[in-house]
Formats: C-alpha cells, sequence, structure tokens
C-alpha cells in the first residue's frame, strides 16, 4: 500500500447525490470569479479567518474570502504537497497548522496566478484574524506581508460560566450564555472592527444592513434547523454527510446573502422530497455513525466506505448541526451588534470546549440514533484539541462506542485510506456490531 | 564551565541553589506556619498580588514524572511535554500536598486548554484532587480596549485572592508587596549585567539558578541575597567562550545551559520565562495598582507565544544586541509549535547583522532524551571557536 496519496492515480471520488451541492459549487465558482472582477477594478478585498464574524464585511458589501474554505478548495484541488514544500524551502516546517496555513503557502508560490486554484488568490487588501490560538496571528501576519494587505487582529476572552445546554439558550437566551462582560467587550470589539474597515475602505457601516444580513442567515440557518430535524428523523437516512457538508459549507461561507437562504431552503426542499419518495441513500442501512472534528476534505469517498459492506452510513457531522443549533439569534433588532457578539464569541466554546460540545454531541447522537462516533482529532492543531476524553466519556458512558484517530483534514500526505479503513471497520466489528448494538 | 566551583563555593549562591534545587522547601514551611500557597501555571500571574494578599507564590514546573498516567488519559498528544508533565502532578495528587490554590495565566494556548480540562474535571470528576483555581484571560494585543479589559481581569483576579487569602488587600498591600518585588527584579538585573560584560563573571547556568530561585522562596530575601551576591560575583573569574543567546522554550532546570556551556560557550541572555524575560519590566508605582499590574505583565518584551512574527523579530533582535551575544540558539521542544513560525523570519534578520543561528527543533523531554543534542551543539560552537 502507497501511504501518499499524491503518488496515486487518482484517488476515488466520492460520489455525491444532491443537486444543491452541485448548484452551491457551480455557483461558488461564479461568485469566485465575480469577487475577482470586483478585486482587479481596485475595490478592497478581505481574507478572512473562519472565526471572524464576516457579517459585518457583508453588510458594508466588501468582498472577502475565508481561510477555511480556500484551505478546502486547494486540498479539494490537491495542491498541498505543492504548498507544503514551499513552506519547507523557506524554511518554515511543513507539518505544521495544515489547514491554518495552506493559504500562506500558496502566497509563497510565484507561479499561483498561473497554476493555483481557480487562478489563485488575488491579492486582499485586508486580512483579519482572531487571536484563538498562539500560531493564528502569525501566520496571518505572514500571509498578509507577502500580499501586502494590512492585518487586522480580534481577541478572544474565555468564559468563566458555562450553562448546559448552550443550543437551548442560543436563539433566544443568548444574554444567559455568556458573562455579561464577555459580551460587552465582543461588542467593543465589534465596534473598533467597524471603525477600521471604515477608515481602510471609505464605505460606511449601516447598521439596518446588518439587521438585514442577520435575519438573512437566521432565515438560511432555520432551514439548516428543518433539514436537520428531518435527516434525524428519518430512517434510512435520505443523504449522508458528504451530500450535505459541503453543500451546506459551500452557503455558510455565503451566509447573510438572499443566495445563502434561498441554497438552504432548496437543500431542505430537495431532501424533503426524497424522504416523501422514501429515497434513502443507503437502503441497506444498518448502522448510523457520527463524524467528529473537520472534514475529512482531501478523501470524502472515505465515508462511503462502509456502506455496502456494514449498511454503515455517516449521517451526521458538525457542519449542518452546527448551522441549525449555533447561528441563529433571534430579536436582532433590538441590539444588532450583541447578537452578532453573541455568536461570534461561542463558536469556540460550542465546537471546542468541555463540557459544552460534549453535551452538544451526546444530545445531537440520540436525536439521530446514532450507532458509533468517529472522531479525527488533528495532530498539530491546538485549537481542536477540545478535551477528546470528555467527549468520549460523555457519550460511551451513554451507550454509544466512539473511535478516536489521528489525522489531517487538508494534509494528504499523512493519509493512509486503507490503515484508516481497517481502523474503522475494526470498530464498526469490534464495538458496534459485536459491543451488543445491534 | 556551568555552575562553576567559584559559584558552589559561595555561600550566598549556594542558599540560592539549595531553593532552586529543594523548590518545595519554602512553600511547605510557609503552609506549616499556617500560610496558603498559590500555584502559578503560567508566566503571567501577577506575584506581587499574591504577596499582597499574604500568601506565598510557588510556580509549577514539569520536573522529572515517572508516569504520565493522567496526562494520558485526558491530554491529547498534542499536548507538550513540559505541560504533560505539570498537568500530571496537578491531577494525580502530587502538587495537592504543596499548594492551597492554582492561578492559570493565558500565557499560551495550551494553558487555556489545562484550564478549561482542569475546570470540567472538577465539575464532572470532583473527586479528582484538583484545587481550587482562577484563570486569569489576560489579552496582550495593545490597544486601549485590551488594556481596558485586562484592567477588569485583573480586578477579578484581585477579588479571588482576597476570597482565597480571606482578607482585603490594601494599597498599603500591594504597594509593599510591589516594592519588595521591584527590589529583587532590580537586584536581578545588577547581577545580570555581570553575565552581559564584555567579560561576562557570571554563566548562564548560574544566572537561571539566580533567577530561577526568585520562584520558591521569600522574595525579600532573595533580593538580598543577589545583591549580597553581586558584591561576591563581581570578583568571580571572567570567562571566555563564544556568546550565545537562547531563544525558544522555556528551561526549567540548568540541564541544557551545563550541556551549552560545557563545550566552551556562554549563555548570555534568553528570552523564555525562567530566565532575564522575568525581570524585564517593573511594577509602575506612580500608577494605581491595577493599572500597574496591566503595565507590567501586558507591556512586558514580547512573548514567543503571544506576538506577532515581526515583534518577535524586532525583540531577538534587539536582545541579542543588548546581551552582545554572537550568535542565537534555537531550542523548541515537540509541540510547542507557535515559535516555529517566527524562527524563518528572525534567523534571516539575525543572518543579516552577522549573527549566526543554529535550530533545534521537536526537542524531546527533558533534555537528556536528544541523544543528537550533544554532537550538534558541539559542531556549532566549535564553528562559533573558529
Ligand atoms: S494551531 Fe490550529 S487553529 Fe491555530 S493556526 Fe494552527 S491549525 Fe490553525
Amino acid at each position: 500500500m502507497n501511504n501518499d496519496n499524491k503518488n496515486n492515480a487518482e484517488p476515488v471520488r466520492a460520489q455525491k447525490s444532491l443537486k444543491a451541492t452541485a448548484v452551491a459549487g457551480a455557483y461558488q465558482k461564479e461568485w469566485f470569479a465575480g469577487l475577482k472582477a470586483r478585486v482587479e477594478k481596485g475595490e478592497d478585498f478581505g481574507y478572512l479567518n473562519a472565526d471572524v464574524p464576516m457579517e459585518i464585511l457583508r453588510a458594508m458589501d466588501i468582498p472577502f474570502v475565508v481561510n477555511q474554505w480556500w484551505a478546502a478548495i486547494c486540498a479539494a484541488k490537491r495542491m498541498a504537497p505543492k504548498y507544503y514544500g514551499l513552506l519547507n524551502e523557506q524554511g518554515y516546517r511543513d507539518d505544521l497548522c495544515s489547514y491554518c496555513a495552506t493559504a500562506f503557502a500558496e502566497s509563497l508560490d510565484p507561479d499561483d496566478k498561473v497554476s493555483g486554484p481557480w487562478g489563485g488568490l488575488p491579492d486582499p487588501t485586508i486580512a483579519i484574524t482572531r487571536l484563538t490560538c498562539d500560531c493564528q496571528s502569525k501566520i496571518f501576519e505572514l500571509f498578509a506581508k507577502n500580499h501586502g494587505s494590512e492585518l487586522y487582529v480580534m481577541e478572544n476572552t474565555q468564559p468563566r460560566r458555562v450553562p448546559p445546554n448552550w443550543w437551548e439558550l442560543a436563539p433566544d437566551r443568548w444574554e444567559e450564555l455568556y458573562d455579561p462582560d464577555r459580551l460587552d467587550f465582543a461588542v467593543e470589539e465589534l465596534k473598533a472592527l467597524i471603525s477600521f474597515l471604515e477608515a481602510k475602505t471609505g464605505k460606511m457601516f449601516d447598521i439596518n444592513k446588518l439587521i438585514e444580513v442577520m435575519n438573512l442567515i437566521n432565515e438560511q440557518e432555520s432551514w439548516y434547523k428543518k433539514t436537520r430535524d428531518l435527516i434525524a428523523e428519518t430512517q434510512p437516512a435520505p443523504v449522508t454527510v458528504v451530500d450535505t457538508i459541503n453543500a451546506v459549507m459551500q452557503a455558510q461561507w455565503q451566509r447573510g446573502t438572499r443566495w445563502a437562504a434561498d441554497h438552504a431552503k432548496s437543500l431542505y426542499e430537495e431532501i424533503k422530497a426524497f424522504v416523501d419518495q422514501k429515497r434513502s441513500s443507503v437502503p441497506n442501512e444498518r448502522l448510523r455513525l457520527m463524524w467528529l472534528g473537520r472534514g475529512l476534505w482531501h478523501d470524502f469517498a472515505f465515508y462511503q466506505n462502509f456502506e455496502e459492506k456494514y449498511g454503515a452510513v455517516f449521517m451526521w457531522s458538525m457542519y449542518l448541526a452546527m448551522g441549525a443549533d449555533a447561528y441563529i439569534r433571534n430579536n436582532v433588532e433590538a441590539d444588532p451588534l450583541r447578537a452578532l457578539a453573541a455568536r461570534y464569541i461561542g463558536m469556540e466554546d460550542f465546537l471546542h470546549m468541555p463540557p459544552w460540545n460534549a453535551n452538544w454531541f451526546l444530545h445531537e447522537a440520540k436525536h439521530n440514533r446514532i450507532d458509533g462516533v468517529v472522531y479525527m482529532v488533528p495532530e498539530n492543531c491546538m485549537q481542536a484539541l477540545e478535551g477528546s476524553y470528555f467527549v468520549k466519556k460523555t457519550l460511551e458512558d451513554a451507550g454509544i462506542p466512539v473511535l478516536i484517530f489521528k489525522a489531517d483534514p487538508v494534509d494528504a500526505r499523512k493519509w493512509n485510506r486503507e490503515t484508516m479503513t481497517g481502523l474503522v471497520e475494526d470498530f464498526i466489528e469490534t464495538r458496534i456490531i459485536m459491543g451488543g448494538k445491534k | 564551565m556551568s555552575i562553576r566551583v567559584c559559584a558552589r563555593d559561595n555561600k550566598t549562591f549556594r542558599r540560592l541553589l539549595e531553593y532552586y534545587s529543594d523548590r518545595e522547601k519554602a512553600a511547605r514551611l510557609f503552609r506549616k506556619n499556617g500560610g496558603k500557597v498559590v500555584g502559578e501555571l503560567g508566566c503571567d500571574v501577577p506575584d506581587e498580588l499574591i504577596i499582597a494578599a499574604g500568601m506565598f507564590p510557588y510556580r509549577i514546573y514539569a520536573g522529572e514524572c515517572s508516569h504520565l498516567i493522567e496526562a494520558d488519559r485526558y491530554l491529547e498528544y498534542s499536548f507538550d511535554p513540559v505541560v504533560r508533565m505539570q498537568f500530571e502532578k496537578l491531577t494525580d495528587g502530587t502538587l495537592n500536598n504543596e499548594i492551597d490554590y492554582l492561578a492559570i495565566s493565558n500565557s499560551t494556548d495550551t494553558l487555556i486548554r489545562i484550564y478549561l480540562y482542569l475546570k470540567e474535571i472538577k465539575r464532572s470528576e470532583p473527586e479528582k484532587p484538583v484545587p481550587d483555581l482562577e484563570f486569569i484571560d489576560w489579552l496582550f494585543t495593545r490597544r486601549l480596549i485590551h488594556q481596558t479589559r485586562n484592567e477588569f481581569t485583573v480586578r477579578l483576579f484581585w477579588e479571588k485572592l482576597e476570597e482565597w487569602s480571606g482578607r482585603k488587600i490594601t494599597y498599603k498591600d500591594f504597594a509593599e508587596a510591589a516594592s519588595i518585588c521591584n527590589e529583587d527584579r532590580v537586584a536581578i538585573r545588577e547581577i545580570m549585567k555581570l553575565r552581559r560584560a564584555y567579560k561576562p563573571r557570571v554563566t548562564g547556568s548560574e544566572a537561571l539558578v539566580i533567577i530561577g530561585s526568585a520562584f520558591y522562596m521569600d522574595r525579600r530575601e532573595h533580593a538580598a541575597l543577589t545583591r549580597q551576591l553581586y558584591e561576591d560575583a563581581k570578583k568571580w573569574p571572567e570567562i571566555n567562550g563564544p556568546r550565545i543567546f537562547l531563544t525558544g522554550s522555556a528551561q526549567e532546570n540548568t540541564e541544557l545551559y551545563e550541556l551549552i556551556e560545557n563545550e566552551g560557550a556562554v549563555i548570555v541572555g534568553e528570552d523564555h520565562d525562567w530566565g532575564e524575560r522575568f525581570v524585564n519590566r517593573d511594577c509602575n508605582l506612580g500608577y494605581s495598582p491595577v493599572r500597574a499590574v496591566v503595565d507590567q505583565y501586558m507591556m512586558r518584551e514580547f512573548s514567543s507565544k503571544k506576538a506577532f512574527v515581526s515583534q518577535r523579530v524586532e525583540a531577538l533582535d534587539r536582545e541579542v544586541e543588548a546581551c552582545g551575544a554572537e550568535a542565537v540558539m534555537f531550542y523548541m521542544n515537540a509541540f510547542e509549535e507557535a515559535a516555529s513560525w517566527d524562527m524563518p523570519s528572525q534567523r534571516k534578520s539575525l543572518a543579516a547583522r552577522g549573527i549566526k543561528t543554529r535550530a533545534f527543533t521537536k526537542m524531546s523531554y527533558p533534555v537528556s532524551k536528544n541523544s543528537a543534542l550533544e554532537p550538534g551543539l558541539k559542531t556549532f560552537i566549535e564553528s562559533l571557536k573558529g
């Protein structure tokens, strides 16, 4: 077995069945081309890390690209080996922060405008990140320097108060989720960001536009909630994570637009039609699997490896479920900036902090009637360390077996599909099937 | 070289070495006399406030840990080895016998995780011997809103210390504690001049002992001993050999320094928190107490964890120049990654100034586990002598 994917001929491609995924794929290309045209005309262009409150830029109509989205595009285009080689050449380690450093590595490529994905990344004039890990500011600064962009950073504070069941409080009672001083401070940070963007771009931030954006997001995420609930409650599942991850993630980066809200609705309707027609993704579904961790961008087909042999279907990932539970903030009009603050500061906590993440995963596992959990913990990311012990314990105490393994979401070099398949097969056989559940 | 006979034979140095080696000695005595000890995890816990509250600050260190049962259970593999051992001692009961409370500062990501995990252990497994803890959520971005937020954070810590100690911290308490700590820093900086001198009279290993003993003894006594030692050390023999500046992972003991200095080089400076970074900035008593504490910890020289690459490049250039080093050694433990992003730019800038560099990355802990280290050091130091 060759453990180096880049040397394989064409790897197996995932089979996707949803129109919405294809539509989103086509749309993002078109959107990116439009964005490039705007940048070429001299408009300011922002490059943001995923945890930056992009709603502000959306409301100000500043075109932007999200780092993690772009890293996934680079990974899907199998650029990672080339980029990590460039890091190495310049004296950087090539085994660190692959997810966040992809775009910086790309910025070292002199041929990017010719051979980069989709004609390469245009030069951002603004780069914004949050200090949610020690490496982030450094990587973003290096990236910004190579592109000649202005760097802006936002801080990150830690919760003192941790009420359980965040997903119940988030939409309406978000004031109760956080220490009030954290929210106050986050609002201050938003105001500072707005001042920076106004000065930099010459555009005015209009609070009414933000309300519009926030409400469009509420609309979009409400469709995800319906979709998530529908999939959870339908057995066999109408779709798998291979269908939903890309359809949702691509539209999430467009959140706050009419297109994204409509797309979310079309996704729901398409899946609902499947359910009405009693169509399922894997008709012989016997086991429902949950995927914890970031998407396996370089090998989506992996998720489908266990369908034929075991009827084991990866039908849950955080991408759809976070949309359903983490984004909606009702009554935006009362205080739009505070509502936004209550969204963006929580994302890290919800996903990466025990017991918030563990409790939610368990809640979702029960709701989705999950038989087993496969949990990918990246080796080289401090931020993705999220108390996997507590997550595993919480789920297993409730009778749901968990397999934890190390892998990298974008770096295909370290991925050995055969070994990983063996690991999951063994888990299915010994922990789920023989474990007495089925 | 390393710790020389002149130092070992010196009564004052021996006393500091005693506290540096037997790190629990003073804390135990303090507790025995009814005092409370606050363990510090992370290098940005304000000692001044702990002392002002009448308690004893004790810096958590990894040391030698024969087992990592708890760390392996709770921590993912990418926690660095030093933190793993510190965590082990905090969860297996070892430190419960030494400290009453634990204060963790947001000095690096890893410690945020440690805080969250410990908090969750306390909540979900209350039978575990984890002490009461408090997190100091510093923000290191230098803008007014962050400074203001830090003042809030310091006030929270202040209140927590009052709760722990059962007494109010008055302005007088604070001013007295801050003055003692300032005095100690002045004394340390003074003796460090002998280390940075054109002809150094204090080695890097000796410097680590002088600085590090402060974390484990009464500060007033430490200041007095350091002042006394300065007079003696002025007469210690001069040290020859290539002058090296060390950057990267913190060195909790002299092991690495001794290896380097045994090859004939001398470490004239470092930027980690068990070395001179500790005495980098004083508490400005012209400010109100909370502001003084914020100023001191927020505006110190940039740490490798919480600063931009450009800031770290400038900081290293500045520090290397200040101590007249001719070479810089980067030494980074495995999984302590942040500084790796600074290194290529730092090396470039140093090379432009004619400073030689050598990097040792992904190192195992303790230092002795790295069999290739010694030959690597030898070659590097020989090349500097040439
Ligand atoms: S530690 Fe993780 S979140 Fe931080 S820069 Fe690296 S990969 Fe990104």
